[in-house]
């Protein structure tokens, strides 16, 4: 079972973190080890699951989609319909009770698009703890509604004005705040990424998302699915949906934000484009320059706006159990619109990047192959930057022309 | 034995309190850089960290994460520092030490870096990002300054312990690199703890800027490290650049003071 002892899946992972911080980390993985097979945890979270987040989310299929694009059959899982929007609170309930017992009274977080500080926001709230939010000025800008939600929630929000002022300076700071106050504050990371034990926590938590699509669609198809996608930013939505399925002849295809090209700070494709380096307390594949100074990123999607990537997907890659791909923010916004239209759902343009490649990827097969796409978020917060984008008026796209 | 090691033992044999001062390397610019720590050598300063500029420099507080910041801006990185602990090195003569986050390490190579430190007189490296267990999976002849905190177990005090360091430095708090009042008891309670496991230097860091402070812990540590407080003083006289190198001395002899036996 991976990670091993030392947090390393094959050569990444790891624990990278001032030597002040480990005695936290240390305590973080007893107590998860510990509550990780205990009974009484397990149906608390799955109680909030079931009844607050409002668990198993559907896995829907998609037939007007499927109709136009004239190829495999395309399913959706619908991790947008959970509480909060996305698929991050089944990672910050699971984190937040796993706090409580370690008896922390307080959340920090870490967020980009706000789906992740939302999520924590909201746990705090439903647990009675407190939470600061770190968010970088450039996102707290393109994602004010989030801002408000946080706040609405009983949130701090810490703007983060200084380097990229998006999630990697924000990261830097929660971790700042982490070093000085774990001894009753719970850094709650958002992604697969940081040091042992987050990337297997996070991974846990998320894996919810693959076990439910496993069942549903063996009860829907009496078989599993052929093509299984997934945008991929730090990685736990991804990560949530393949781990299930990795000893599966399943195609496991993980899409990153190709932005504007491939020139360096014009796109997140780590796994395509980065090399091996530590940020954030993990070895990991980074965006980096030659001398090891971390890079300027840009995606069209706040949340996938980020020169790292979780260790497990570095290994996954080189193990070549997962292929990665990228798509560009023009292919994301395309696919963006052409879900809203074809089959009435919005999604997250974070998610609109794994739809992209499934309206490349779907005409390429035959009727009888399936892709399950993981819709990991919603897209209400991205429409007042989108209005600027598309010019505030959303023409039909064309990959979305359905002709029933 | 090394230069290092030989003048901290050296003054811990004489009752003296070692002084070791932090200054990102060539910043504001390489010149005035220069003029201070010939400034903090004539103050009196006894070992010298040299910062690497770092894109994320999470261990540090606000003050030092600026120099980080202007230094990325200014293109610099671990080669520049090299170069430039190369000028330091014929300008002083007080024992050197880098002090540089993680990554640039790897991309440069360890190998690399060792060869390029040996060459430069650099004699140990302190990397804030990397822990103990990580130390042990890094193979080189350089010697690393391990890094303890009030939070560490014994068996962590232990690991720094058994490493047999020129010195082992001492974060004074929860926290990051910053000027601030520190909790007495829990500081000294720690050091104490640590002081039976080793014979190494105990160098206290994070938090130093005044005479009181060194008063107050000069007989649970060995050494003190100054650094937010030299960037802050950095920061106030920029400028007016000819008066910095005078008071960066002034403000060393100062803290020197109270070192003596």
């Amino acid at each position: 079972m991976l990670p091993d002892a030392r947090g390393y899946f094959g050569n990444y992972g790891g624990r990278f973190v001032p030597e002040t911080l480990i005695p936290a980390l240390l305590d973080i993985e007893e107590c998860y080890r510990q509550l990780q097979h205990d009974p009484d945890f397990k149906s608390e979270l799955n109680h909030y699951y079931k009844d607050y987040v409002g668990r198993a989310t559907p896995l829907y299929f998609a037939r007007r989609l499927t109709q136009s694009l004239g190829g495999a059959r395309i399913y959706l899982k619908r991790e947008d319909l959970n509480h909060t929007g996305s698929h991050k609170i089944n990672n910050t309930l699971g984190q937040a009770l796993l706090a409580k017992q370690m008896g922390k009274t307080r959340l920090i977080a870490e967020t980009g698009a706000g789906q992740h500080g939302v999520a924590t926001a909201t746990a705090a709230a439903v647990m009675g703890m407190e939470c600061t939010v770190y968010m970088g000025s450039k996102d707290i800008k393109r994602q004010r509604l989030n801002v408000f939600r946080m706040q609405l929630l009983g949130a701090e929000v810490k703007a983060v004005d200084k380097g990229s002022r998006t999630l990697k300076d924000a990261t830097n700071e929660a971790f700042r705040d982490f070093i000085q106050s774990f001894a009753y504050s719970h850094m709650l990371i958002g992604s697969v990424v940081g040091p042992h034990p987050y990337p297997l926590i996070v991974r846990d938590f998320q894996s919810v998302i693959g076990q439910e699509v496993k069942q549903q669609f063996l009860d829907q198809e009496g078989q599993l699915p052929d093509y299984v996608l997934a945008c991929v930013g730090g990685g736990s939505n991804a990560m949530g949906i393949f781990y299930p399925f990795l000893d599966n002849e399943v195609k496991l295809v993980g899409v990153e934000a190709g932005g504007r090209g491939i020139a360096p700070g014009e796109h997140c494709a780590t796994l395509s484009l980065g090399t091996d380096g530590v940020l954030h307390g993990a070895l990991s594949r980074l965006l980096q320059d030659e001398n090891g100074q971390i890079s300027d990123t840009h995606s069209v999607s706040a949340g996938l706006d980020y020169p790292g990537v979780g260790p497990e997907h570095a290994f996954l890659k080189q193990q070549k159990k997962v292929e990665y791909v990228n798509v560009t923010d023009e292919e994301a916004v395309r696919a963006f619109q052409c879900l809203s239209e074809s089959e009435g759902i919005i999604p997250a343009l974070e998610s609109a990047h794994a739809v992209a490649y499934a309206l490349k990827l779907a005409p390429t097969l035959d009727p009888s192959q399936s892709i399950v796409i993981n819709l990991s978020g919603r897209g209400d917060k991205d429409v007042a930057e989108m209005i600027e984008y598309l010019g505030k008026n959303p023409s039909p796209s064309k990959g979305g022309q359905v002709n029933d | 034995m090394t230069k290092l090691r030989n003048s901290l033992n050296a003054r811990r044999a004489r009752q003296e309190t070692s002084l070791i001062s932090f200054i990102m390397a060539g910043l504001p610019n390489p010149q005035l850089c220069l003029d201070c720590i010939k400034a903090i050598e004539q103050g009196g300063g006894d070992a010298l960290e040299l910062g690497v500029p770092f894109s994320d420099p999470l261990a540090d507080g606000v003050v030092i994460e600026r120099f980080h910041h202007r230094g990325i801006n200014a293109g610099l990185n671990l080669k520049h520092s090299l170069d430039f602990a190369d000028k330091v090195r014929q300008a002083v003569n007080i024992p050197l030490v880098l002090f540089a986050y993680y990554n640039p390490i790897l991309q440069m190579g360890m190998e690399v870096l060792a060869q390029a430190c040996q060459a430069v007189g650099i004699e140990a490296l302190i990397v804030p990002d990397l822990p103990l267990d990580e130390i042990k999976q890094v193979h080189t002849d350089l010697e690393f300054i391990p890094m303890v905190a009030p939070s560490s177990p014994d068996e962590r005090l232990d690991m720094a312990a058994a490493m047999n360091p020129s010195f082992i430095y001492c974060v004074s708090v929860r926290g990051v690199t910053g000027v601030r009042s520190l909790p007495e008891d829990e500081v000294k309670a720690y050091l104490q703890k640590l002081k039976p496991k080793t014979d190494a230097i105990l160098a206290l860091g994070f938090g130093i800027s005044s005479p009181e402070q060194i008063k107050t812990f000069k007989n649970s540590a060995d050494a003190v490290v100054v650094g937010s407080y030299l960037a802050q003083i950095m920061e106030e006289y920029e400028s007016r650049p000819q008066l910095l190198p005078t008071q960066i001395e002034k403000a060393i002899a100062a803290l020197k003071k109270p070192c003596a036996n």
